[in-house]
């Protein structure tokens, strides 16, 4: 069967890259324009370079009604994907599927509800989404972090919200890892608690909360790899 | 086309129900243009390959039957379409021995493509409209039981998953839609509806639901029953339990547990915890004991140590499934567990689930054993040497003498004994109409 091979077409889902935002030596943002999509805060997108077959899954750290489409990267040494987008620059383009995820609140919610974010690192990014697309939100984020440098954007964050947790110095909030601070602490019940991060600090994470009294459904999850 | 050039086309299945209800659909559609459905061995005109990708041994299995068919009907235009199009497309179109390849989303207008070809018109697939709901209710079919489609694709990304590459976003078809296949199917004949799509908990038109949906489509007048396709465990209130008290409801869920360990879920990004589905399988439960649950679990995913998987074993026992459909994980390509670590051993996942099998013919052997002395309706899907086969409301397998007996009838059997073994186990029985 003879095939009609046609060119890639360069269609809305491409973006072109505005700023690769460098936060600390491994960490990035990627600024994009402006989401041509409506978005939840807390959703994800699959985000691919131009003429690479692979793909990979960020969520959106960015507000629902910012300038800029926004990701948060993190340099995997020796990985395939993070080093080509750290390469990326200003006019390169990229593919972006989305949104998809489950992952936050209702915007009635936002207003009215109480929340804990609990990150480790990279898994801030929901979470900053979230403060941008609903800055009257009552929150508290506890972020988890190997050294202090990694918390990204804290200026944004009221310093009464933010709970840094560094395991490495002790320039943060709390030395140590962000379970053991969890541990120490009482929630209102009314509580809903939004997770984010690896799935090791989740499970541990859950099993706190839990044995603090808290339901699974108050307990929200999303596993980074 | 005229009887004396009538043209012969042979179908041929892998994978889930969806693809089956897609078949089905595509074998309504040539039967009603005047093709002849014929077997592989009966030198159709033309062969449908409908693949799945799902694991290693689908991809292997879809290989294999597109081999044979082409090798088998040398001069036969050979259509593959389904999940492998989509994920092995480039591939499959260099191979010399396919004709077609026809993407999911272009699946249901195989026929204007084939009719097309005969015809001498050069179509492309990719010219072809993409509509994963344009399916016709089903009036021919390789099946007793009727699929119903009320969406397609998946958001949720579990990270062993490849179904969300393949099969796209979640789309769910409109109501009205829905309903009037339901309605045609039912006119067409069929005595039993199966809901079906990829993640149908998902459902969402406007402000109808799945549990909404569901509602409605029992409301449909007519002798029917209508039964439920795989679901994933999240996300039921209290009315989805109530729903299964209406008669045409019957009492069984397939759902997709994958593993008994909350590390594991976690890993794969599953959005419940065991928790969770043990709250679910209470609540029905408490309220239907005898209640059938069949599930999924996925043994050696990345990672899953020899304690993780103990978790799934006793999960397995705990929520008495009497079915265990046992996946051997296998890497799919761009899913997010082809990059975990501490992948495991074919040989351990060989073993876990050999496990996993055993137990589940255990449990099954267990519910079946429950049920003799009682009574199933049971819809007769095929006539065997004088012996009817079927399936009771719980989707337990009986057999009966079929003496006055006609296919597609819903009859009244008094369950006596078990009989077979292993996967072939069944209740036997007497007609008590």
């Amino acid at each position: 069967m003879n095939l009609i091979r046609h060119e890639i077409k360069i269609d809305e889902s491409f973006y072109k890259v505005e700023e690769v935002r460098q936060l600390t030596n491994e960490t990035f943002s990627l600024k994009l324009p402006k989401a041509r999509f409506a978005f939840k805060a807390g959703q994800h997108i699959s985000l691919g370079i131009h003429g690479d077959y692979q793909s990979r899954e960020y969520s959106i750290y960015s507000g629902a009604d910012d300038e800029n489409l926004e990701v948060l990267v993190k340099e995997v040494q020796n990985g395939y994907f993070t080093p080509k987008l750290r390469k990326l620059k200003a006019g390169d383009l990229v593919e972006i599927h989305g949104p998809f995820g489950k992952f936050g609140m209702e915007p009635k919610d936002a207003e009215t509800g109480k929340f804990v974010f609990i990150a480790s690192g990279t898994g801030i990014a929901p979470f900053r989404s979230m403060v941008r697309t609903y800055p009257e939100i009552d929150y508290t984020l506890i972020h988890g972090v190997r050294h202090s440098e990694e918390a990204y954007d804290r200026i944004e964050y009221a310093t009464d919200r933010y709970i840094l947790c560094s395991s490495r110095d002790k320039k943060g909030t709390y030395h140590g890892r962000l379970t053991g601070y969890l541990k120490g602490c009482t929630f209102s019940p009314e509580t809903h608690f939004y997770l984010c991060g690896n799935s090791d600090m989740i499970f541990d994470a859950l099993e706190i909360l839990k044995d603090k009294g808290f339901e699974r459904d108050q307990i929200h999850c999303e596993v980074y790899f | 086309m005229s009887p004396n050039n009538t043209k012969k086309v042979a179908f041929k299945t892998l994978g889930c129900r969806l693809n089956q209800y897609e078949t089905d659909a595509l074998v309504t559609d040539f039967d009603n243009a005047g093709y002849q459905l014929v077997n592989f061995d009966e030198s159709p005109d033309v062969v449908v390959v409908n693949t799945c990708t799902v694991t290693n041994q689908s991809d292997q299995k879809s290989r294999t039957t597109i081999s044979q068919a082409a090798r088998a009907n040398n001069n036969a235009v050979v259509v593959v379409t389904g999940c492998m199009a989509n994920n092995f497309k480039e591939k499959l179109e260099s191979q010399d021995n396919i004709t077609f390849v026809v993407e999911n989303n272009r699946k249901s207008s195989i026929l204007s493509l084939v009719d097309a070809h005969f015809s001498g018109e050069i179509l492309h697939p990719n010219q072809l409209p993409q509509d994963v709901f344009r399916y016709e209710p089903v009036q021919k079919s390789l099946h007793t039981r009727s699929a119903v489609k009320i969406q397609d694709g998946c958001d949720n990304f579990c990270t062993f998953c490849i179904i969300p590459m393949v099969r796209g976003r979640a789309v769910s078809r409109p109501v009205a839609e829905v309903l009037e296949s339901v309605r045609k199917t039912i006119e067409n004949g069929f005595k039993e509806i199966v809901i079906t799509g990829v993640n149908i908990g998902r459902y969402e038109d406007g402000d109808v639901r799945f549990e909404d949906l569901l509602a409605k489509i029992l409301e449909v007048p007519g002798d029917f029953r209508v039964r439920i396709s795989s679901l994933e465990p999240d996300g039921f209130g209290d009315r989805f339990v109530e729903l299964f008290k209406h008669p045409k409801l019957m009492p069984h869920l397939h759902l997709c547990l994958q593993s008994g360990s909350d590390k594991t879920l976690l890993r794969m990004r599953r959005m419940y915890d065991l928790q969770q589905f043990r709250k679910t399988v209470e609540k029905f439960r408490s309220v239907y004991p005898d209640f059938n649950f069949t599930t999924d679990i996925i043994v050696g995913f990345p990672g899953e140590t020899e304690e993780e998987f103990q978790d799934t074993i006793v999960a397995v026992k705990e929520f008495n499934f009497s079915h265990v459909h046992t996946f051997k994980y296998s890497v799919r390509r761009g899913t997010r567990a082809e990059r975990l670590e501490n992948h495991i051993p074919e040989k351990i996942k060989t073993e876990r689930s050999a496990q996993i099998r055993k137990l589940s013919e255990e449990n099954k052997k267990q519910y079946l054993t429950s049920f003799i002395g009682k009574t199933q309706q049971v819809l007769v899907e095929k006539i065997t040497q004088g012996i009817a086969n079927g399936y009771g409301q719980h989707y337990i397998p009986v057999r009966f003498k079929a003496a006055g007996v006609q296919k597609n009838t819903v009859h009244s059997i008094q369950l006596a004994e078990i009989r077979g073994v292993g996967e072939n186990m069944y209740l036997f029985g007497e007609l008590n109409d």
